[in-house]
């Protein structure tokens, strides 16, 4: 098995028997369950608008080197740069490279996945430049020194009295637990920093291609800070980002907004064509876009699972699943986490290395219900399964089993011989009283849960001697 | 040196290229309802939607109204500097805001910046909007309206606004940025949906982060 | 793109036409003395472990359809629908087992299944397994005609009442299968709320996956075990006397978790109880087992 696999079944079995962290991601999600029906409802038709953005997605990705040309064209047009990266070092490169050259010590960071995948602020880190994460959850975490536990909530596993403990610790002067001073703590530290900083770094919800502009999405509103006190912006986006029309997003913000956390609409939707314009009062003096591959034009070649690339990243999909909510966020061990991790991981990162992950599924579906852009989520996990198999990641062990399942099932009489000399075997182990012990077969099933009643008669026996079923 | 070259980007399009040869299934268009329900009063919803989301909206009856309402709002407000957006409008309004001084965005930044936004001692930002939406109660600001640092620097941003300037949702309001060139003109835009606000600590929702914790909107019914 | 939706509507209207019609010609003529001599018949499909460690399950799916007067047909050459190795991304293997299926019931007007995934595997997931293949398309056809035993009663028999009796408080599990992919909710719950002094509750989380999800129990044990004490706690604290659902897979499991916590709650399928007709104080698989094995 793959290391990363081991780790996670380590972690997965440490984090299920947690109560204590079960009980506080379940009260997270409740709430977030209760403020998303509050949200639906306020659609005329929440199908409708769902059906809405996976069209326009669709037509986004299977039109991206049209749309994305487009995108860069009207930028440039204004002044800013744009600079495609094939993968994370790359990106990193380009990144560190700029900071050097314009003698950069300070940056101030918003929320970004991309940022997250090519692990940017280690580069930086390295490079001698102080990076700060600005949004609340990721600056909590930064402060914790370890990575986002979810998508949109970083912080969601972590209660008040944790982050007070941390603010005493790492901020100084703390002393509180009320959630609107542990705030009003944040943004006092933080504002020097902005002033400070003389770069910002941002994600991208949206590429807007027939603006040229970039859109993002924050409640805080700590990414405009970031684009108009220092004076250098850089966002990173990966290519799937793009949208055709600024339109789009009538649809794509409420959406969004709603599967992300409920709100009818996020409070800060920024629009940005480029740098300082000729007349305007602030805003940086450079205007930077980093265009991502790093896997995602392999992924595009898949007809099958090509609308993998539809994600818009809300975070509904970890909120549905069970499993998230069983193991959390950090247990996955890969940028992005919960069932879009589990579907996209492989084909960024190697389906043999991460196969593991949609596997760890019972393929409940709550998932594709969830999503707002109508990905088939959990279909997604079984061709990712089909692949593992079809190229040989799995283990011979488990390729015999099923070969060996296969012949017994394809002959009836096979079929209930061996079901007969199961049970046989099983009502003995049992009668010994030897249930969950090494020679208990069933032993993967009893270490966990009682062992089912083994009845002497299969139905199809029961059937033929005419017994029971009048 | 500059770095100028990008040979990644042909590569990268060439893959894009060659994965599109193989059409995924289109799914068909189908004919649905609206996503929302149109909105007939706007003026209603409009301060509904506030209500909602924490903007203090306050309708006048003219633009002098405005300025009045603004001033107690101001006179309740620590003493000091407040950044106002250098417009027609304001400048006619600003005599009545006596309590605090007045520093306006054409003011010459300090040496060696080229920031004219507001300064961190800022207590509040005025600033004119693009437009108001009535469908989720937000207000539209560019960098025209004072620059990006105006709606976020200050502990309260007030935003003078016509009702000529309400549309009833997000369709109209980029038709109109479109149609006025706003979106060619401006390199900033942010729709802005009430005060700055966190949910990050235990899912409990706090005004006030980075950004504002008062958006305050006065709109004078009655002019375009 | 997720297709549920639309195939549901489909083919509900499919159901209610093709169905409505063939009784019509089987009723008996108004005024008849005898009662009716002609009977539907339908197969039946019982999963391969519910053959084989659930029995009494297939068992009182017999009892219930026969009072409803149908007559029922257990096609013996049966085994399994191939969810097992397709579930595990073995579809050359589940792809052979998939035809010898369709082959199996070819013949069969109607099918029944008293499991909600097998169901999902036959209408939802042999299209694309047998994609290429000669007998997709009577798949796509089987799988039009292949009910899960509540959705047979409602649609196809359109009895709600099915005449059981089981005074007990009784909470009802949403299968995710049947739920997500056969689209059923209210459909068990109606069938219940017509037992006899049966009290049907509502637990929380009731749509929550248990924990089941076929070699995910095993290969993620605690992950499985975690779920499915997750659907033990909503149980128990709507004080359920009885835990049921469309699916005996989910049941085997939670009863699984329910007897290590040494909880009162009991599993039973749906089809065990609206088997019972009389007043039984106590109804365990193990008792109806043991019974039938007689």
């Amino acid at each position: 098995m793959r290391k990363a696999a081991e780790e996670f079944l380590r972690d997965a079995a440490t984090k299920s028997a947690d109560l204590a962290h079960r009980q506080i991601i379940r009260q997270g999600i409740d709430k977030y369950n209760e403020a998303f029906e509050r949200g639906r409802a306020r659609f005329f038709n929440w199908e409708a608008a769902r059906q809405r953005c996976s069209e326009i997605k669709w037509e986004a990705v299977n039109h991206l080197d049209r749309y994305l040309v487009e995108f860069e064209e009207r930028v440039k047009a204004r002044g800013g740069h744009v600079f495609w990266a094939e993968n994370a070092e790359e990106a990193r490169a380009y990144i560190t490279d700029l900071a050097r050259r314009r003698g950069i010590r300070t940056i101030v960071k918003s929320k970004s996945m991309v940022a997250e995948e090519i692990h940017l602020a280690r580069a930086l880190e390295k490079e001698g430049i102080k990076v700060y994460e600005t949004d609340l959850g990721e600056f909590i975490v930064q402060l914790r020194n370890e990575p986002p536990y979810h998508i949109v909530t970083p912080a969601m596993h972590l209660t008040r009295a944790d982050i007070s403990a941390l603010f005493k610790e790492k901020l100084g002067g703390i002393d509180t637990e009320d959630p609107p001073e542990l705030v009003a703590a944040a943004r006092r530290w933080l504002r020097q920093t902005f002033f400070a900083a003389e770069m910002g770094i941002s994600g991208v919800n949206f590429l807007v291609a027939d603006s040229g502009m970039i859109a993002i999405t924050t409640n805080e509103g700590n990414a405009d800070l970031g684009m108009s006190l220092p004076r250098i912006h850089v966002a990173l986006a990966g290519i799937e980002k793009v949208i055709p029309r600024l339109e789009d997003l009538a649809i794509l913000w409420p959406v969004l907004a709603t599967a992300g956390t409920g709100q009818p609409i996020t409070c800060y939707n920024s629009l940005i064509g480029g740098p300082r314009g000729l007349n305007e009062t602030d805003g940086p003096d450079e205007f930077h876009v980093i265009l991502l591959d790093n896997g995602r034009s392999e992924l595009l070649a898949d007809a099958e699972q090509r609308e993998v690339l539809h994600c818009i990243r809300c975070g509904a999909c970890l909120n549905a699943c069970p499993v998230f909510r069983s193991v959390g966020g950090h247990t996955y061990g890969t940028t992005y986490q919960g069932p879009i991790g589990s579907v996209l991981t492989p084909h960024l990162r190697g389906l043999d290395e991460f196969q593991h992950l949609s596997y760890a599924s019972s393929l409940c579906g709550a998932c594709t219900d969830a999503c707002p852009v109508k990905i088939d989520l959990h279909h997604h996990l079984l061709h990712n399964r089909r692949n593992a198999v079809n190229e040989a990641h799995r283990p011979w062990t488990e390729r015999i089993g099923f070969t060996l399942w296969r012949w017994m099932t394809m002959s009836a009489g096979r079929f209930a011989l061996g079901g007969s000399i199961g049970r046989a075997t099983l009502r003995g182990v049992y009668a010994l009283g030897l249930e969950s012990t090494v020679l208990d077969p069933l032993r993967p099933w009893t270490k966990v849960r009682a062992a089912p009643h083994i009845p002497s008669k299969s139905f199809r026996a029961l059937w033929r001697k005419g017994i029971g079923t009048n | 040196m500059e770095r100028t070259d990008n040979p990644s980007r042909a590569k990268i399009l060439e893959r894009i290229k060659a994965a599109l040869s193989a059409p995924a299934s289109p799914d068909v268009p189908q004919t649905y309802d609206p996503a929302f329900a149109s909105v007939t009063d706007p003026i209603e919803r409009f301060q509904r939607e506030c209500s909602s989301n924490n903007t203090e909206c306050v309708m006048t009856p003219s633009l002098a109204a405005s300025a009045d309402a603004i001033s107690n709002v101001l006179s309740a407000l620590p003493a000091g500097e407040i950044f106002v957006q250098d417009s027609l409008e304001l400048r006619g309004m600003a005599s009545a805001w006596t309590s605090h001084h007045i520093r306006w965005s054409s003011t010459v930044a300090e040496a060696g910046s080229t920031n004219k936004g507001p300064r961190e001692t800022s207590q509040a930002t005025i600033t004119l909007a693009e437009a108001l939406v009535a469908l989720t109660g937000s207000v539209l600001v560019s960098a025209e309206c004072g620059g990006r640092g105006a709606a976020f620097v200050a502990p309260v941003h007030i935003v003078v606004a016509k009702a000529g300037q309400l549309v009833p949702d997000l369709e109209t309001a980029f038709a109109r940025l479109k149609e006025s060139g706003a979106a060619i003109r401006n390199s900033y835009l942010c729709l802005i949906t009430g005060s700055s606000r966190t949910a990050d600590i235990e899912k409990i929702l706090v005004m006030g982060a980075h950004g504002p914790g008062r958006l305050v909107v006065t709109v004078a019914l009655g002019t375009e | 793109m997720n297709s549920v939706n639309r195939f549901s509507c489909d083919f509900c209207d499919h159901v209610q036409t093709f169905y409505a019609t063939r009784r019509r010609e089987s009723l008996p003529a108004a005024g008849d003395q005898k009662p009716a001599q002609y009977k539907m018949k339908v197969a039946l499909f019982i999963p391969c472990f519910v053959d084989q460690l659930m029995p009494d399950v297939g068992l009182d799916t017999v009892r219930v359809l026969r009072r409803l007067g149908f007559e029922i047909d257990f096609p013996n050459e049966q085994t399994c629908c191939g969810q097992p190795a397709f579930n595990s991304g073995y579809w050359n293997d589940a792809r052979p087992l998939a035809e010898r299926f369709v082959r199996v019931f070819r013949s069969a007007d109607t099918v029944v299944c008293p499991s909600g995934s097998c169901t999902t595997m036959v209408r939802n997931f042999y299209p694309e397994l047998l994609s290429g293949t000669a007998l997709r398309d009577e798949a796509v056809q089987l799988g039009k005609r292949m009910f899960e035993f509540s959705e047979f009663l409602v649609k196809v028999a359109r009895r709600t009442d099915v005449g059981a009796t089981f005074p007990h408080r009784v909470a009802y599990h949403d299968a995710c299968h049947a739920l997500r992919e056969l689209r059923l909710k209210q459909e068990p719950r109606e069938i219940l709320r017509h037992v006899r002094g049966l009290e049907l509750v509502e637990m929380q989380y009731s749509e929550d996956c248990c924990g089941f999800g076929g070699t995910f129990a095993t290969k993620f044990n605690m992950i499985s075990a975690a779920m499915g004490e997750a659907k033990t706690a909503s149980a128990a604290a709507v004080h359920a006397d009885y835990l049921t659902s469309t699916d005996p897979s989910c049941l085997l499991h939670i009863d699984g978790i329910l007897r290590r916590q040494n909880s009162p709650v009991r599993t039973l399928h749906l089809a065990n109880i609206l088997a019972r007709t009389e007043i039984a104080s106590e109804c365990t698989p193990q008792a109806a087992a043991s019974e039938n094995a007689r």
